[in-house]
């Protein structure tokens, strides 16, 4: 079982993580100057575009060479460098204080790979959590040396509260108005739904990953004899008496719910993985969210 | 038919009880506790209980397999407790002797699959009608009684010696198995007179014979508070051949030639016609087909030619409800004669009787002096037994030899007294009866004079007798016999007696050579009928002997104190080997010969004393058979289903 003084990474799973970099779809613009590009024009080499020439312009930037073709003044423009700005959401409902290893402690292993992976490319990376406070910024964290407090930050949270999908996002949003990558970590076990939540995602035209966490409890139950089902969250009671009909009934609504989740994702535009604590949470990095696209 | 059932319970408490069950149903339902289970959400369980619908009542019935069983528990339980029983039979009488025969005959296969297994099926089926707390004793017969399991209630036991009896070649007798039956119904009274008491109090017990009758009864028994029932076992109208004889003889015409005879009767009602074979050493060499008649015998001659020695077998081909008298055996060995040590100063007369044609065939007779008594060699040679017989005359040797002994005109070094001398003595009695003196006359014999008071050891027997004592005496000794003759034959001054020159002189020698001298001129054999002890003979001193049974055990047989070796094993038909050493064996034959095991229609009564015994019925009554005892192990077996369920979690 993991405890907090397990940590999140091992030192061989961080070298291997070195070689990968956060892959955005979408170019965003970043407030400083790091590795990627940004649609601004600014001091780079690489070329972007010519506008006229206005009084007032350096005139190192003017083309020569079209001036003496075109006899006007032409200036030359470059694309400018700037960061990515990678968001971590992170759901930390009491829900997801479940299983062996906790879906939680999952959750924030994942956080912390993803994490690295940007801090080692230089991009600003931010994580949050949905039942935090609305005026409460989360953590943010830029370079290498932002690694240990990232983990300090990760290892200290803790699961408690119910499951506000679609508050935690709208406050996300709100606080974060910039664009760039956001990954929700989370078990979308909200009773009100995940749709809203979802739909503030694409609204903010972020590059949306949604990574769904079930635990083994949950996608293969081992209940018997007669049972009153208590929800840790708000301790909502369902009394069963557990048969093998039910039990082949609880996995077709399992699995309705997750099918609904993928497609409501695909149809915009968003990346959706479902994840169980069995699986080794190193795969899903190296190997699977490099299928979706997110690391390379 | 359906057994009448009953019960000990008005139809209002039937009611109350069947209330029961519906009653603990609802109860199952009001107080149904569930577990508590703490789980991430509540949401997609809910959807799912939705859907089946599974709070309703008779959903949660049907899928609670365990509450099904634990009401089938319930109801299995109280119906035991009510005491429901079934009205059935039962043997009277609480105490039961169950006498099963296991001879001979017992094997016929008329039941299936013979006599024996039938018996101990239906003491089986006795034993099960027993009423609850009798006590019952099993005894098995044959020739004699073995009480296979002493009187308990254990029926179980009972049951498991009873299985343990098995089948044997012997006769029948009912005399020790009623005596056993006897000694507890009627137990014995003490010795004195006066003041006569019972030593044991009397039981009465039922004493069931199961047997086919064809036992030797007792003639003076007297059941007295026994009550004896016969049950016979086989069928009425059985057919047997049984080989009855069987030996080996002189061809009565052709002196020098062997036969081979045997008798075959005929049990049953029709004639039968068979082959009958005999085999030498396994092998077939002749056979002869008969007809034999209903109900009689038939002799059956094989000659014999060049035939010298070897284990003869004759079987009868056809196949009958009792094969164990359809083969017989005969090892025969070719003639031997006997070794003779002759210790004499000079006997001619004595000499030339042991040394005629005739003689020779029967025994070798090697003459030495007295003066060879004293030599290493004939120490050690009389100690092993290399003589049959030693004749010492006008001498005695310092120790007796491991051989037959005859002292002429002399006394044995121990064991025999003699005191003075008679003087002419007339011979006024002969045994003729024994083989050492029959055909002898000693009506013209003169003796000049023998030894007087001639006295023998214990068991000695007196030969010829005159009016002034016995001069010719024969005693055991060991596995030997002496035989002394108080007069001198012959001295070397002059005839001590006219005998040597009388015909019975040579009748005599013969008789000695015959007799004592070890030697046969016919064949010889040996047999032995099943359970018989047989005395075994050899001249070497062996600690033992093994002897190797026909189902191929080997028996190691010690010596005993009187130099044979009683083997007693004989239960085996067949041929026994005698395993003298790796050289020198023997072969022993154990045929049944028993035309009252080999008729083997059943006999309808049984004459125990006075008393006749007709087959009859098992003495029954009226008895509640109790029904508790399935109901309860069925609830047991739904107990451990329903662990079963619980444990592996079985859902319908």
């Amino acid at each position: 079982m993991a405890t907090t003084d397990t940590p999140l990474l091992t030192p061989e799973f961080l070298a291997r993580l070195e070689q990968l970099e956060l892959v955005s779809r979408k170019v965003f613009r970043g407030r400083l100057k790091g590795e990627r590009k940004s649609p601004r024009k600014g001091h780079s080499v690489e070329f972007a575009d010519y506008r006229n020439y206005v009084v007032g312009d350096d005139l190192r930037f003017i083309d020569w060479n079209t001036y003496a073709r075109l006899d006007r003044l032409f200036l030359k423009l470059h694309f400018e460098e700037e960061d990515l700005h990678f968001y971590l959401l992170l759901d930390d409902s009491r829900s997801m204080d479940f299983g062996a290893p906790t879906k939680f402690w999952y959750a924030r292993q994942v956080a912390a790979a993803l994490g690295f992976i940007g801090l080692v490319h230089s991009d600003r990376v931010v994580i949050e959590r949905l039942n935090q406070p609305a005026q409460e910024q989360g953590v943010t964290l830029r370079g290498r040396a932002s690694l240990w407090r990232m983990m300090d930050y990760l290892q200290g949270i803790k699961a408690e509260g119910g499951t506000r999908l679609a508050q935690g996002v709208k406050n996300f949003c709100i606080r974060h108005r910039g664009r760039g990558i956001v990954v929700l970590i989370s078990d979308l076990m909200d009773k009100s739904g995940y749709e809203d939540a979802l739909r503030y995602l694409v609204a903010q035209q972020m590059d949306a990953y949604v990574i769904q966490v079930l635990s083994r409890e949950e996608t293969d139950p081992e209940l018997t004899g007669d049972l009153r089902l208590v929800d840790c969250e708000d301790g909502d009671m369902a009394e069963v008496t557990v048969s093998a009909p039910l039990l082949k009934k609880y996995k077709q609504t399992l699995n309705a719910f997750v099918g609904g989740a993928r497609e409501y994702c695909n149809r915009r535009g968003m990346s959706y993985l479902l994840t169980n604590t069995q699986q080794p949470f190193e795969n899903l990095v190296t190997s699977y969210l490099r299928t979706r696209g997110l690391v390379r | 038919m359906w057994p009448n059932f009953t019960t000990s319970m008005p139809l209002w408490s039937w009611l109350a009880i069947l209330a029961v069950p519906p009653a603990i149903v609802i109860l199952y339902f009001l107080k149904l506790k569930r577990r508590p289970i703490e789980v991430p959400s509540t949401f997609l369980w809910r959807k799912s209980i939705e859907d089946l619908h599974v709070n309703s009542l008779w959903q949660r019935l049907r899928q609670n397999l365990l509450l099904l069983l634990q009401l089938l528990l319930m109801l299995l339980v109280i119906l035991a407790l009510l005491g429901p029983s079934w009205q059935g039979r039962e043997l009277a009488d609480d105490r039961f002797i169950f006498l099963v025969d296991n001879s001979a005959s017992m094997q016929a296969k008329d039941a299936n699959p013979t006599r024996l297994e039938r018996a101990k099926k239906l003491v089986a089926e006795y034993i099960d009608a027993m009423p609850s707390g009798a006590v019952a004793m099993i005894v098995s017969f044959a020739d004699g009684a073995h009480v296979e399991q002493t009187f308990t209630d254990n029926r179980a036991e009972l049951k498991r010696r009873l299985a343990l009896i098995k089948p044997s070649a012997h006769t029948t007798s009912l005399v020790e198995a009623l005596q056993v039956a006897s000694g507890l119904a009627n137990p014995g009274r003490s010795a004195f007179g006066e003041g006569d008491v019972s030593a044991a109090a009397a039981l009465e017990a039922t004493m069931y014979i199961f047997s086919d009758g064809k036992a030797v009864q007792p003639a003076d028994f007297a059941l007295g508070n026994l009550k004896a029932e016969f049950v016979p076992i086989g069928k009425p109208e059985v057919a047997n051949l049984g080989i009855v004889a069987f030996n080996v003889g002189r061809n009565e015409e052709r002196n020098n030639e062997l036969q081979a005879f045997a008798r075959v009767q005929n049990f049953g009602t029709a004639e039968v016609k068979t082959i009958i074979s005999l085999m030498l050493d396994g092998a077939q060499i002749d056979a002869v087909e008969a007809t034999i008649l209903a109900s009689s015998t038939q002799g059956v001659v094989f000659p014999l030619p060049g035939f010298g020695g070897g284990v003869l077998e004759v079987r009868i081909q056809a196949t009958d409800d009792f094969p164990l008298d359809n083969t017989a055996w005969m090892p025969v060995e070719p003639p031997r004669p006997g070794r003779v040590l002759l210790v004499t100063p000079g006997n001619k007369p004595l000499m030339r009787a042991l040394t005629t044609e005739h003689a020779k065939r029967v025994a070798t007779v090697i003459e030495i002096g007295p003066a060879h008594l004293g030599t290493e060699d004939y120490r050690l040679e009389a100690a092993s037994g290399a003589y049959d017989l030693i004749i010492f005359d006008q001498c005695t040797p310092k120790t007796m030899p491991e051989a037959n002994t005859l002292f002429i005109g002399s006394l044995p070094p121990e064991g025999w007294k003699s005191e003075g001398t008679i003087v002419n003595p007339v011979v006024i009695d002969v045994d003729r009866l024994h083989p050492l003196t029959q055909y002898i006359d000693f009506s013209n014999v003169l003796i000049v004079e023998s030894r007087g008071k001639l006295e023998s050891p214990t068991g000695g027997r007196v030969l010829l007798d005159t009016t002034k004592g016995p001069i010719l005496s024969i005693a055991p000794r060991g596995g030997f016999v002496d035989a002394v003759l108080g007069f001198n034959l012959v001295n070397s001054q002059e005839w001590e007696t006219t005998w040597p020159v009388r015909p019975s002189f040579s009748v005599f020698g013969m008789n000695v050579l015959q007799y004592l001298g070890g030697g046969s001129e016919s064949l010889s054999s040996m047999g032995a009928t099943p359970g018989q002890t047989v005395a075994l003979r050899h001249p070497g001193v062996l600690k033992s002997v093994v002897v190797k049974t026909p189902g191929g055990e080997s028996i190691t047989v010690p010596r005993s104190n009187r130099n044979t070796y009683e083997f007693s094993a004989t239960d085996e038909l067949g041929v026994y080997q005698i395993l003298w050493d790796e050289k020198d064996q023997q072969e022993l034959a154990v045929n049944l010969f028993s035309p009252e095991e080999s008729d083997i229609a059943p006999a309808t009564k049984l004459n125990l004393g006075a008393t006749e015994v007709q087959e009859g019925e098992r003495t029954e009554q009226v008895a509640p058979q109790p029904g508790w005892k399935p109901l309860l192990l069925a609830a047991l077996a739904v107990l451990l289903f329903e662990w079963y369920i619980f444990n592996r979690r079985v859902y319908l």
